[in-house]
């Protein structure tokens, strides 16, 4: 037999092996898979109207193809970028002041020793989570106006009530603390599921050296949980020029006035769809979002991949 | 001899059948109604019992109940039609994006009422070019005729000269939204304002507000720095972000679209009637002196700048409180306001005023046109022709005869109301043990609200019709509203439109958002003092210059002498 | 072990205290706006628009809980949320770990072009319409599976779940398997019980979700008897936003009542977050880790 005929029949054993060894993987994989096929991949293929003119009733693929029209179209509109601007922005803003402040919160929280107490503290850290985006802008609004208990409070060291809501300049900020006061709770779960998971043999063998409480915390609790903490991140990271997410609630709370600071990509996009339906605009991008998340994403992944030595693949 | 002159004009008649271009395509006669009766004032009747499709907007506080298809609206519909009518009901609140979703995937119902939009749908082909058909229906094109509407219905042809939506029509402008006042209080300031209203303007009204408030602050009604006037609908939800309502009174009656009217304007965009030509209101020197009177108000602490961030239950709840004594209402509105201030303030009279002039005393809206119905290409598809013409000929039926108008708002006559008077005049009268949310007629709550049970008078039919029909339920308050309003004000005329192609329209549309969008930012910042109109105007200007206010117009303009 | 103590220094006894106040502080800015929202859902209309009402309801009565309760449909909207909650969170954990559990074993072949396979769809979706238009043609409208297939697996869940099954220590994995168990039954038996806090929080997350969720009600259920609670509370409240002619629309929704908003607020989030306590058990530290021992 010659090296070739060798070669092929020991390859086709090994893979015969490796068969019998994994099928059932492959087998659990099955469903899911056609899953993702057919529920995300085929509707993928309406996205082929970001290169077409689409017109409603007709076909989900459009009429013509237009090209890059809409992409140019975007490109070249200020307003446009200046609601990618805020977007990137916001979302940055946001990541970095929540992402810190969950995880102290989450090690802290892990802290209290009597259970009572961490069960009812964190049951009403999650009440913001499931109050409604539409409340909680009214709250807000509340909060701030000029007869608000915020303003009260400046009222009383004698200065000039402040129109939050009408200014630009406080739109990041009201988002971002808002945003944390909603979802800092919630965000410590996955935080706190990683960390029962800790084999606390090894917070006693730190015990055993010596190590000093927030010495077992630094160099045993946080490496322990560093495979979640740098997932999270990622993916957070993954996001930064999505807005779809926040919709809803920069639409409750902007208004033309803030525009220049609240005025994010999702928001534009519906207005002006507003009367024209056009989707074949709103696909183009929703194409370029996605494109730019997934380089970000990539590239946060080889980074943690580097430094950590955990990543997504 | 008579014979044969008989038998050759017979013939010539049934040539001239053939002969006649009944419709563009077709030998068959398109005109004749086989299977079914039809007619102006005629009830439509249909030899055959047949099943249209239809969506339904489904208001949440009058729900849709299974009593309406049993024993009610729906029910006498098909008692009356021999139609059955197959609903599918969204709600209210997303009824816009689901029969969107529902005409660009192909879904679509045959019939499709309350649509206020139709421009998205023009290009696509999932709706018919109605215009088409109005030939085959009667009540409509009397209705048409005698109220002289074809310079209205000119305002929602498209490019290709055909309209895809048939409008309610109202035989006059139905004045909606006006200010309210405390009475009470402004008598005891000395004010009488039923003869204020008569020639008020906006800058009167300032004054009269000013001494009113002095008059408040003195007898400790509220401090110096409290406002009198925190108003609704300008906020971010309903007002759009544009300054909403307010923006809209006042800015029409200076010939300047701003608020809720500058929304699909391209950018405050008029018709010079001088000139010939379009311009953009939202530059000229009228927008100047608008916002510098919108800006009096804010600056003499009369109307509160909140008003333009806050939600409307917020504003309503400052008036119902007493905090405030003029608002914003509207028809539908008026009498729930006045309840809801009367609980938490007894003593309370409210007087629902005809709001002030500018520079103009016209109304703010001159359509008279409303909301309408669009038949879907479906329906002609499945249908075939002559069967779409039958369903287009009950359309006519439902939404613009009188009978059906009288069934859907009261009822049929004797089960939900009889003829009656009302102030001495004849009227019609719900029977006793029946009140009506829709037509705001309350009553006990033993009554039965024939709404809320039967569907009638519900938002999805009765818009536009005769000006007596339309006023058949009001009270005595609310005729005198109405006569007040056509003695005080100006139905203003309908400005020409231009037609703009499918891509022509697209860029209007990238041009009007961005550029829309600086016209608000720029208004509400000159209405609350942040810009000062008179050092900053110039910087406005450029700005808009900027975003293509030139080019929006200059486009328009072309467009509209080409189809000239 | 036992008898060796390490004595608390001072400085944990300081931060014990501050820990203390700084929960103290979460709480109260997390639960005064809750206390104020079930309080004005019980005070009086009247109460409300004076402004009156703070932490306690002023005027207590129960009328709006009343008129939203009475609705039979509220009632139907709840069991179908019941119904669909719990089919959803049952099939969406079972085929997140079918999905999860293969892929976290890096040399299975194919493991990476998957993963990057269903990362791919976090950032390029079909959009609405073509999406609907498939759920249209599969028959998925009206139906129960039309409300809980579009968001059965979610890919962030699924790599969270793939990353705490990698953090199991491989040497059990690897007993089980010379005890001659399939990876199935690897995975039935030994990575599933250690598992537990994932598999909590991943239930705690697929209920939530599912119990909130009105946008795949709003797209693909049109019968009203289907309707969750989340879309059949929204339509009660839904806001001016999108309507045409707002002054129409928030003119007659000042009939009802001026705390429906915080009465379905309260209805929708009690339940859900009573759901806590009892997956709350599944994160005590430090599971038992069977007859392994180092």
């Amino acid at each position: 037999m010659s090296n070739k005929k060798i070669e092929n029949s020991t390859k086709s054993l090994k893979f015969k092996r490796y068969m019998r060894k994994n099928w059932q993987y492959y087998f659990l994989l099955a469903i899911p898979v056609i899953y993702y096929i057919v529920i995300r991949y085929i509707p993928m293929a309406g996205n082929i109207i970001a290169f077409r003119r689409y017109r409603a009733g007709h076909s989900i693929f459009g009429d013509e193809w237009s090209g890059f029209k809409y992409f140019k179209q975007f490109i070249g509109d200020t307003s446009f970028w200046r609601a990618f601007r805020n977007t990137l922005m916001l979302n940055v803003f946001y990541l970095v002041v929540r992402f810190p402040i969950t995880l102290i919160f989450a090690l802290l929280l892990n802290e209290i020793k009597n259970l009572h107490w961490k069960k009812f503290v964190q049951t009403v850290s999650y009440l913001p989570h499931f109050i409604s985006i539409v409340i909680i802008t009214g709250m807000i609004r509340e909060l701030l106006s000029t007869t608000g208990p915020i303003n009260a409070l400046i009222k009383h060291f004698g200065m000039e009530p402040i129109t939050f809501i009408a200014q630009a300049k406080y739109f990041p900020a009201i988002y971002v603390i808002s945003g944390v006061w909603q979802n800092l709770g919630w965000g410590t779960i996955l935080y706190l599921a990683a960390i029962s998971n800790i084999n606390p043999s090894l917070y006693e063998a730190a015990e055993v050296d010596g190590a000093s409480h927030f010495q077992r915390v630094w160099h045993v609790t946080i490496p322990c949980i560093m495979p979640t903490i740098a997932t999270l991140l990622i993916l957070d990271i993954g996001g930064l020029v999505g807005s779809g997410a926040a919709f809803e609630k920069v639409f409750l709370l902007y208004n033309p006035m803030t525009y220049e600071t609240a005025d994010i990509i999702s928001t534009y996009v519906y207005r002006l769809g507003l009367y024209s339906g056009n989707y074949s605009y709103a696909t183009a991008v929703g194409l370029f979002e996605g494109l730019l998340n997934l380089i970000l994403l990539t590239i946060a992944n080889k980074v943690s991949k580097r430094v950590t030595g955990s990543s997504l693949w | 001899m008579k014979k044969i002159v008989t038998l050759v004009a017979a013939m010539l008649c049934v040539a001239s059948l053939f002969a006649w271009p009944w419709s563009k395509k077709k030998t068959t006669d398109l005109n004749a109604a086989s299977g079914y009766t039809f007619g102006e004032e005629v009830t439509f009747h249909s030899d055959k019992p047949v099943t249209y499709p239809m969506f339904f907007s489904d208001a949440s506080w009058y729900a849709m109940q299974d009593t309406w298809k049993t024993e009610g609206i729906f029910k006498d519909i098909e008692n009356l039609t021999n139609v059955h009518l197959d609903i599918t009901s969204f709600d209210s609140g997303d009824y816009n994006q689901k029969i969107n979703l529902a005409i660009n995937s192909g879904s679509a119902a045959y019939i499709i009422p309350k649509v206020y939009e139709e421009g998205q749908y023009v290009a696509g082909g999932g709706v018919v070019a109605v215009s088409d058909y109005t030939q085959y229906m009667p009540n409509f094109t009397a209705f048409v005729k005698k109220y002289n509407l074809e310079a209205d219905l000119d305002t929602i042809r498209q490019a290709d000269g055909k309209f895809y939506r048939l409008p309610g029509l109202h035989q006059a402008t139905a004045p909606n939204y006006t200010l309210m006042v405390r009475d009470d209080i402004f008598k005891a300031a000395g004010y009488d304002v039923r003869e204020l209203e008569k020639t008020w303007t906006w800058e009167s009204l300032l004054d009269v507000l000013i001494k009113v408030k002095e008059y408040m602050v003195k007898q400790g009604m509220c401090k110096a720095s409290d406002y009198i006037w925190s108003d609704l609908w300008c906020g971010s939800e309903s007002g759009k972000g544009s300054g909403g309502n307010l923006l809209k009174l006042m800015g029409t009656s200076y010939n300047v679209l701003s608020g809720w009217a500058i929304d699909g304007s391209y950018g405050g965009i008029k018709w010079d009637e001088k000139k010939k030509e379009f311009y953009s209101s939202s530059v000229s020197e009228d927008f100047k002196k608008f916002v510098t009177v919108a800006n009096k108000y804010v600056k003499s602490g009369i109307l509160d700048p909140e008003t333009f961030t806050q939600a409307d239950d917020v504003a309503n709840n400052k008036f119902f409180n007493g905090k405030t004594i003029i608002k914003s209402t509207n028809l539908s509105q008026m009498q729930s306001d006045i309840d809801s201030v009367k609980k938490i303030v007894p003593t309370a009279e409210i007087y629902v005023t005809v709001y002030p002039a500018g520079t103009t005393n016209k109304l703010s809206d001159g359509g008279r046109l409303e909301n309408g119905v669009m038949l879907s290409t479906k329906a002609l598809d499945e249908l075939g022709e002559v069967e779409f013409i039958k369903m287009v000929r009950f359309v006519d039926w439902l939404f613009y005869s009188s009978e059906a108008y009288s069934l859907y708002k009261w009822g049929p006559e004797g089960k939900t109301w009889k003829w009656g008077t009302v102030d001495g005049v004849k009227a019609k009268v719900l029977l006793p043990g029946y009140k009506c949310g829709g037509l705001g007629i309350s009553g006990s709550d033993t009554d039965v609200d024939i709404r809320l049970k039967w569907g009638y008078a519900g938002g999805n039919f009765w818009y536009g019709h005769s000006t007596a029909e339309l006023t058949d339920n009001f009270d005595a308050a609310r005729k005198d509203l109405y006569a007040r309003f056509s003695a005080y004000k100006v139905t203003p005329a309908v400005d020409p439109a231009a037609k703009p192609s499918e891509d022509e329209r697209e860029q209007l549309n990238l041009w009007a958002t961005p550029l829309i969008d600086t016209i608000n930012t720029w208004t509400l910042n000159f209405v609350l003092g942040n810009k000062d109109i008179n050092k900053d105007w110039d910087a406005y200007i450029a700005d808009c210059k900027n975003k293509n206010v030139d080019k929006v117009v200059k486009t328009l303009n072309d467009i509209y002498k080409k189809q000239k | 072990m036992a008898g060796v103590k390490v004595r608390e220094s001072t400085g944990y006894i300081v931060f014990k205290v501050f820990n203390t106040l700084i929960m103290l502080v979460v709480c109260a800015a997390t639960l005064y706006p809750f206390l104020y929202l079930v309080a004005q859902s019980f005070s009086s209309e009247q109460a409300i628009i004076m402004g009156k009402v703070s932490l306690f309801p002023v005027d207590f009565n129960i009328t709006t809980y009343k008129s939203v309760l009475e609705k039979g449909e509220f009632l139907r909207s709840y069991k179908n949320t019941i119904v669909y909650v719990i089919i959803g969170t049952f099939s969406a954990i079972v085929f997140s770990c079918c999905m999860a559990y293969p892929l976290s074993k890096s040399e299975l072949k194919g493991s990476k072009f998957l993963m990057k396979f269903i990362i791919f769809t976090m950032y390029f979706g079909g959009g609405l319409i073509p999406t609907y238009v498939l759920m249209r043609r599969l028959n998925l409208v009206n139906t129960i599976r039309g409300f809980v297939i579009p968001s059965l697996l979610s890919t962030y869940y699924i790599i969270l779940m793939r990353s705490f099954f990698q953090n199991i220590p491989k040497d059990l994995e690897e007993a089980a398997e010379i005890d001659g168990l399939s990876p199935i039954g690897i995975f039935i038996k030994v990575v599933f019980p250690l598992s537990m806090p994932i598999i909590a929080t991943m239930i705690l997350f697929n209920a939530v979700g599912y119990w909130n969720n009105w946008f795949h009600s709003f797209l693909y259920l049109d019968k009203k008897e289907m309707w969750p609670v989340a879309y059949y509370l929204r339509t009660i409240i839904s806001g001016a936003t999108t309507s045409a002619d707002p002054g129409e629309i928030s003119a007659e929704k000042m009939q009802i009542a001026a705390n429906i908003r915080s009465c379905s607020m309260v209805l929708m989030a009690l339940p859900i977050i009573c759901i806590y306590p009892f997956v709350q058990k599944y994160y005590v530290q430090g599971m038992m880790l069977g007859g392994v021992k180092e």
